[in-house]
Order: structure tokens, then sequence, then C-alpha cells
């Protein structure tokens, strides 16, 4: 069956500055890594990534990225994505990196380990937990977490911790 | 501190700090190791598994004259203290010496310019035979365009006397925005020459082995490490990766 295949990359924006997460937008990540892909591999790779390139679906709070490419050239995509140095939005520059998690041959697989990575991020913020509330949040929303049918894109069902 | 708290966060299990000692100043005492308990009251634990997190020390020398050597050699008690020994030569015959006769177990190649001296094949396994890695710096590259050039450049000839074998890539990063996660570090290495396998082991069993030299050289024999194996389930001990990065003085 003839049919374009993609890779999906799962990527995680890890900033010192609290501010940067909540002003990610699509299309100034998408800037910061074409501009990245054009640095490492040139004209050739950023025409060659650029075909189906695009950002699929972004959490700010979380800082949780998904871009799509083809499978010809994800490669190129993964090695460059370690040279994005900063985002750029709204004339402010935000120094921060991208943190490969999981690459996928459809959204789905993506949506299933993020919900298990996501799982064991909110134990992690269980042991460091010094409220008792927030220890009840968090595992009430351990509890309750779980891939369901919706046609949405938002996908994943956990709650988003304010307190990262 | 701020560095090792990113390096948790990403994924990281063992971290080593670094110390450089370079001898172009006269005096040059090797001062005692920072303790990592000095830096972190308790270790958190590692991601996914319910082990802590190891901090390893490390010293570098920069080595630019045959008696700067001497200093390995000499006793100083406080050399043992540190768990990972790393050289750093500059030129063609300290190359050699550091691959044949000397006692270290990392030699870092240099790759913030052209490399004065072209790797022969009979050194490059001489080294490979002894256990001991040649090491890489990726954080020059993501800073600086030039740096890149030398890196990748370096990187490749390397590659091609030692076909892939015994790299470790590492980072020598000052600030903790400059760290990247291991699969990241695995995509490098791609960049860099190495096939997938290759890359991967670059970041995670290489490193393990470098630690586990360390210890040998310690003990002044060979080191069995031994795995606890349950009955029914065969269980793997796999450390995901193994870093370095510079102490903030």
């Amino acid at each position: 069956m003839v049919r374009f295949k993609n890779r999906y990359v799962l990527c995680e924006v890890v900033s010192e500055d609290p501010r940067c997460r909540q002003c990610i937008e699509d299309r100034a990540l998408g800037l910061a890594v074409r501009d990245a892909i054009t640095r490492v591999h040139g004209d050739y790779g950023l025409a060659c990534c650029s075909i189906s390139f695009t950002v699929k679906y972004l959490n700010a709070y979380t800082g949780t990225v998904l871009l799509r490419c083809r499978k010809d050239s994800y490669r190129l995509l993964c090695s460059a994505l370690p040279f994005v140095r900063y985002l750029e939005s709204r004339a402010q520059r935000y120094p921060c990196f991208l943190n490969t998690l999981h690459v996928g041959g459809t959204i789905r697989t993506c949506q299933k380990f993020l919900i298990q990575y996501n799982r064991t991020q909110l134990l992690r913020l269980l042991q460091n937990c010094t409220n008792e509330e927030e220890r009840q949040c968090i595992q009430k929303s351990l509890l309750s977490c779980s891939l369901t049918e919706e046609q949405s894109q938002s996908g994943d069902e956990e709650e988003d911790d304010g307190t990262e | 501190q701020n560095i090792l708290t990113v390096c948790f966060s990403v994924g990281y299990s063992v971290v080593a700090l670094n110390h450089v000692i370079d001898f172009k100043e006269k005096k040059q005492e090797i001062i005692k190791p920072v303790s990592p308990s000095e830096l972190f009251p308790s270790l958190p634990i590692v991601q996914g598994t319910s082990k802590r997190i190891k901090v390893l020390t490390r010293l570098t020398l920069i080595v630019s004259d045959p008696s700067h050597c001497n200093l390995l050699r000499s006793t100083s008690a406080n050399i043992r203290l540190y768990d990972i020994i790393a050289v750093f030569p500059k030129t063609e015959k300290l190359f050699h010496i550091a691959c044949t006769t000397l006692d270290v177990d990392l030699v870092c190649i240099n790759v913030t310019e052209k490399l004065p001296f072209y790797f022969r094949r009979p050194p490059v396994n001489m080294a490979i035979d002894r256990g001991i890695y040649f090491e890489l710096l990726y954080t020059p590259a993501i800073k600086d365009s030039t740096m890149r050039r030398y890196t990748i450049s370096n990187a490749i000839s390397l590659m091609q006397i030692c076909k892939g074998k015994n790299i470790v890539i590492s980072s020598a990063a000052e600030r903790p925005l400059e760290l990247r996660g291991p699969y990241d570090v695995a995509n490098l290495g791609l960049l860099f020459g190495l096939s997938e396998g290759e890359a991967k082991a670059a970041v995670s069993t290489n490193c393990r082995a470098t630690m586990l030299h360390g210890e040998t050289r310690k003990s002044a024999c060979g080191v069995v490490y031994t795995v606890k194996k349950p009955r029914k389930v065969e269980e793997e001990e796999t450390v995901p990766a193994c870093k370095k990065a510079k102490t903030q003085a």
C-alpha cells in the first residue's frame, strides 16, 4: 500500500526561566528547529526535513512538543535537535534546550509513551511534595490518568501541575 | 550544583565532576577532590529505577611535556582519591605515551582546534586492547560554529582509525543549559560518524566500562562485577548514561 510514512518525535522543552514555558508557541518552536537544521545540515537538510514538518502538539504547562517529519529525514531532524539553544517569541529570547523523549511512527504510540512518562514524572513530584494537599492532588491524578477514546487532540488525560 | 539537578532530571544515573589541571603554570598541586556529599545532602533517585544517583570525581591533566607525566607515577595521595583519571595530550609523542604506557582511563581528544597530529593505528589499537577510551566533548559544538567544524572533523578522523570502538561522548558543560539528554547525545554521535548502536554504547556501556576501569586502577587488580540474578526472570543491570560535567569553581 502506498502511503507516506511519518515519524513523530516527542520532545520536552527544558528551561531555567519559568516564564519560558508559558510563552512557547508552535510557530516560534518550528522556526527555532528549522534554524537549527539549517545551521547543522545546510540548505539540503532544511529542504529535506521540511517536506512534511509540523509541530503537531504543544503543551505549554509541561513543555511537551510533538514534531512530525518524513521517515526518510527523521535522522537529520533528530541529529539537529541538540543544537536548539533558545526560543524566540515576541522579541524575547529564552535560553532552553530540547530533550528528546521518544520517536514513534504514529501519534498513538507517542501518546502512550507520554502517558507513562507523565506518570513517572508525577511520582517523582510526589516525592518532593511538602504540602499534604498537593500530595492528595497528585495521588488523585495518578489514579485517574488513562488513555480515552476521545477524538480530540488533547490526548493525555493527566492533570497539569502548575507547580513545575 | 544547578547543573547536577538538571542532569538528574533529564535522566542520567551517574555523573562525574571534572577537575582540570593545566601545567602551564609553575606550581600546581593536586588538590583533594570535592566530596559529592558536600554538594547534595541526599542524592536524589534516578528516574525510572529505585537506585540513587552516583556522583564520581574525575581529574583531567593537560600535558604538553613528557615531564608532566611524572606526576601520574608519583604516589601522591590525592590522585588516588579521584575515581577516573583522564589525560589530554597535546603532541603526537604524548598521545603515543598515553595510549601505551600511562595509567589512565580516558584520553581526551581535542575538539576546539585543528589537531596538530594525525592519529596512527598502532597506538590506537594498543589503547583499545588496554581498555582505554577516547573522549569527545560536545558542548563546544553547541556553542560555536567554528568549534563545530573542528569537532566534527576531529571526530570523523578518529572514527576512521578506531572504527568507532572505545568512544565516550561527554559534555564540558559550564551552565545547566549546555547539557543535553542521553538520547540527544546518542544522536550527536551519529553526526560524528558512529553507527546507531555504537552511538548508544558511547553514552551507556562504554562509560560504565570506564568507571569499572577506574575502580580496577584503584584496587590494582581485576574487578568482578556481580549482578543478582533472580531465578525466574533474567534481569539485566543497565546504567543508562554516564556524564562528565565541569565543577563550578
